[in-house]
């Protein structure tokens, strides 16, 4: 079986690395410093538009998404999900749910942030992922804590008016809402300013994983998955801009001065699902042993377009914030229609030049992976590019298993071969 | 035998268009209002036996509900349909209108596709009456557009008439199960052929059914211990034939092919907007029907006490991440109360693999006080 390390120790030694781990350890730190200080916590699903709560002077929130997959990359995922499943949680649930609940039943304990403060409002969205209500649902009732759930249409195609007006709408009752439980009022002028520096490291995030156009790509996507994460967890700061801004030059320096994380880059692959938090090492080590680079992932590079598109398209600079975090609900950190998701992979194949796809079926995302095999069909047939799906699970490594994996991608590998082969006949 | 396909055969030789629903609670009386025939693409084991098509779509982990909608949906009975009508039901069912599209595609086919976004917000938190009515005005422009139909007050209002009959004798037929004078099994047969046949039609089977039990001239069905079934789908027949084996009855269930869908009975209005919003909104507590999954502790323990009953038996759809996130909770509420719980998971393969059951089935039985 695979086995469960610290997946992140490599890629953080960089620079960038290490400012990251300092933004992300300053956060879990404050909102476990603040909440102990009366500070009013809300937790949230990675697309609620947390600029809002930035609107308000002593509320913070915490994503128990984002605290399971580093959970899962720190080496614990099993452990928690094998607490929520000796309380009765199923192991088909996802394991993003799974570790958070085994993290929330044991008070915190093993946690790689000794856990997170507890909540005074639970916001989910459907928009994303409609299970995630469910899953807010055991605090709302265990603890009685009160949960919004921002109803978010799902996106087959270009935001209507009508649903952007319903999303608007929302915003507006999650802002009162917050207004009545806290006792605080909301400052708009407030998340003007965090919607700016969101958008900003929006789009310097999207310099970032640019960089993976160079040939061979001045990043992996493994990079990614790991840089993404205070695009989810940090939004709204001034240092996040910042950081992605620094990370962008860092990069096009490395690529300036010939360093490449796999310098005999033979193949250009794109990944089609969530990060495998358990493999993150181990996968870019070995696949970089066979010269081949995951370059790019749907998951992490449709942040900051919207409805398909991969290019920077959420510029952020005045008018009503509520309608532009509206609007941009429509990007989704990568569930959309099948066609929307057809047409992002097929503007990055051509974009990134890449040679082939794992499709990577995730039990524990259905809303990403139920479609995926008409999807491989699909982009197999009309890009004429090869593909494999694997079977992964995001954050329960007892659902990956590492050899038939890579039996898969050597053969993928092999394929791309012939192709090349092929083609000089 | 009922026979799903020739019942939706016999519809379409008198002409009538054919709309298949995903479940789980579409709005089946405006579709019929406009003299077309919805039928509710789930629990149709018996007429979509193998997965062949779909199994070419869908992954192994997707539950049996997508997969027999996509089977029949893109096999050669597929054809009866005339077009197809979906909501947000959960997030499995809401990839399955592209992937419909492409397996027709492949087929050479197509159909129509009618999508609904159901309001998921909680009343209390935001009114969205005002969203839902634009979507269901959409909706009517679209079907009007779609099938050449044109929308009609007095027919809406007959069609909600004719459905909430239909909801009041199933309530009272799961009256007659509890009272032991008609056998669950067979209630479960006659709610499943109910999406399948023309609503006038199940309307007087269901009067006959009722007529046939309330004069005792059905088959004695043996006493038991008294339980409530839950789940997306009711228990297969082979499953039901175990738990009476087992010295158990069912007397009232949570089911959505079953209670949850007539379980509330809408006030009867003319405006489509209006009834539709007191439709979702108060309707039978649902695990899919986001907001209102908590107040189903509270139905589940209303019926437990109507009924009697001292056990609950979960009929669990597998990979229905829902109502997986939801049991525990119930569970231990329910264990508080000293009603004994099983939780079962049923798949593709259920009644072939339901003696792998009867023993737990069996010890639940002797565990019920």
């Amino acid at each position: 079986m695979a086995d469960e390390k610290d997946d992140t120790r490599e890629l953080m030694k960089t620079a960038s690395g290490k400012r990251l781990t300092q933004i992300l350890t300053e956060d879990y730190l404050n909102v476990h410093r603040k909440a102990s200080e009366g500070a009013f916590v809300v937790w949230v699903a990675i697309v609620v538009p947390v600029e809002l709560f930035k609107g308000f002077d002593n509320v913070v929130f915490a994503v128990p998404e984002s605290h399971a997959a580093l959970s899962a990359a720190k080496g614990v995922g099993m452990l928690q999900c094998e607490k929520a499943e000796h309380s009765g949680y199923s192991m088909d649930i996802c394991s993003y749910a799974r570790i958070d609940i085994g993290t929330m039943m044991s008070g915190g304990k093993d946690s790689p942030t000794f856990g997170l403060p507890r909540p005074h409002l639970l916001v989910s969205d459907n928009n994303n992922c409609s299970l995630l209500v469910k899953w807010f649902d055991i605090y709302h009732r265990e603890w009685d804590v009160p949960h919004f759930i921002l109803d978010v249409p799902f996106c087959y195609e270009m935001q209507k008016e009508t649903d952007l007006r319903y999303i608007v709408t929302q915003f507006k009752d999650l802002i009162k809402t917050i207004e009545t439980l806290s006792g605080q009022k909301f400052n708009i002028d407030q998340a003007k300013e965090a919607l700016k520096n969101s958008s900003e490291a929006a789009k310097q995030y999207k310099r970032f994983i640019d960089c993976a156009v160079h040939r061979p790509s001045g990043i992996t996507a493994f990079d990614s998955f790991v840089q993404m994460a205070p695009l989810l967890t940090s939004r709204g700061r001034p240092e996040v801009a910042e950081h992605f801004r620094l990370l962008a030059d860092e990069t096009e320096e490395r690529i300036k001065n010939s360093q490449f994380p796999v310098p005999n880059e033979k193949y250009r692959l794109l990944w089609d699902s969530i990060a495998p938090w358990h493999q993150l090492r181990k996968m870019s080590t070995r696949l970089a042993g066979l010269d081949a680079n995951i370059i790019a992932a749907s998951y992490t590079s449709c942040l900051g377009g919207i409805e398909g598109s991969y290019e920077f398209i959420q510029e952020y600079r005045e008018g009503d914030p509520l309608e532009s975090l509206a609007r941009i609900q429509n990007f989704s950190v990568c569930p959309y229609g099948m066609d929307l998701r057809f047409k992002a992979m097929s503007w990055a194949a051509s974009h990134y030049g890449i040679d082939g796809f794992v499709f990577a079926s995730n039990r524990s995302c259905k809303v990403y992976s139920v479609m995926q095999m008409d999807l491989q069909k699909w982009i197999t047939e009309d890009l004429g590019i090869p593909s494999i799906m694997i079977d992964v699970d995001h954050a329960d490594v007892r659902k990956y298993n590492e050899e038939s994996a890579f039996l898969r991608i050597e053969a993928l590998l092999e394929s791309i071969d012939a192709g090349r082969a092929r083609a000089k006949i | 035998m009922f026979d799903m396909v020739e019942s939706v055969k016999r519809a379409k030789g008198k002409g009538t268009k054919v709309i298949g629903c995903f479940p789980l609670y579409p709005p089946l009386e405006l579709i019929h209002s406009f003299g077309l025939l919805p039928v509710v693409l789930w629990d149709m084991k018996e007429g979509v036996g193998i997965l062949k098509e779909s199994d070419r779509h869908l992954q192994s982990f997707t539950c049996s509900v997508a997969r027999r909608l996509m089977e029949f949906v893109i096999s050669e009975e597929g054809s009866l349909l005339d077009g197809l009508m979906m909501y947000n039901a959960c997030d499995t069912l809401r990839n399955m209108p592209e992937i419909i599209n492409r397996g027709l595609k492949e087929k050479g086919r197509t159909l129509p596709l009618l999508k609904l976004h159901v309001p998921m917000v909680s009343p209390n938190q935001t009114n969205a009456t005002g969203y839902l009515a634009d979507r269901i005005r959409e909706m009517i422009a679209e079907i009007e557009s779609t099938f050449g139909v044109r929308f009609s007050l007095e027919r809406f209002l007959a069609s909600v008439r004719l459905y909430n009959k239909i909801r009041k004798l199933c309530q009272e037929m799961e009256d007659l199960v509890a009272a032991g004078k008609m056998s669950y099994m067979d209630f479960s047969r006659r709610i499943r052929n109910g999406y399948f046949i023309v609503p006038e039609d199940q309307l007087s089977e269901l009067e006959n059914a009722l007529k046939e039990a309330q004069s005792g001239s059905t088959k004695n069905i043996p006493d038991g211990k008294k339980i409530i079934v839950s789940g997306i789908l009711p228990p297969p027949d082979a499953l039901c034939a175990v738990i009476e084996q087992s010295g158990m009855k069912v007397a009232g269930n949570d089911v959505s092919s079953q209670a949850r869908s007539y379980g509330y009975i809408p006030k009867e209005t003319d405006d489509p907007a209006a009834y539709y919003a007191d439709f979702y909104r108060n309707h039978y507590p649902c695990t899919t029907i986001l907001y209102s999954s908590d107040d189903r502790l509270k139905a589940l323990n209303a019926l437990i006490e109507k009924r009697g009953a001292r056990g609950l038996i979960i009929v669990g759809e597998k990979f229905c991440e829902y109502e997986y996130l939801e049991m525990p909770f119930i569970i231990k509420m329910l264990e508080q109360k000293n009603i004994t719980t099983l939780q079962l998971e049923i798949a593709t393969d259920d009644d072939d693999n339901v003696e792998a059951l009867r023993t737990r089935i069996e010890a639940f039985s002797e565990l019920i006080r």
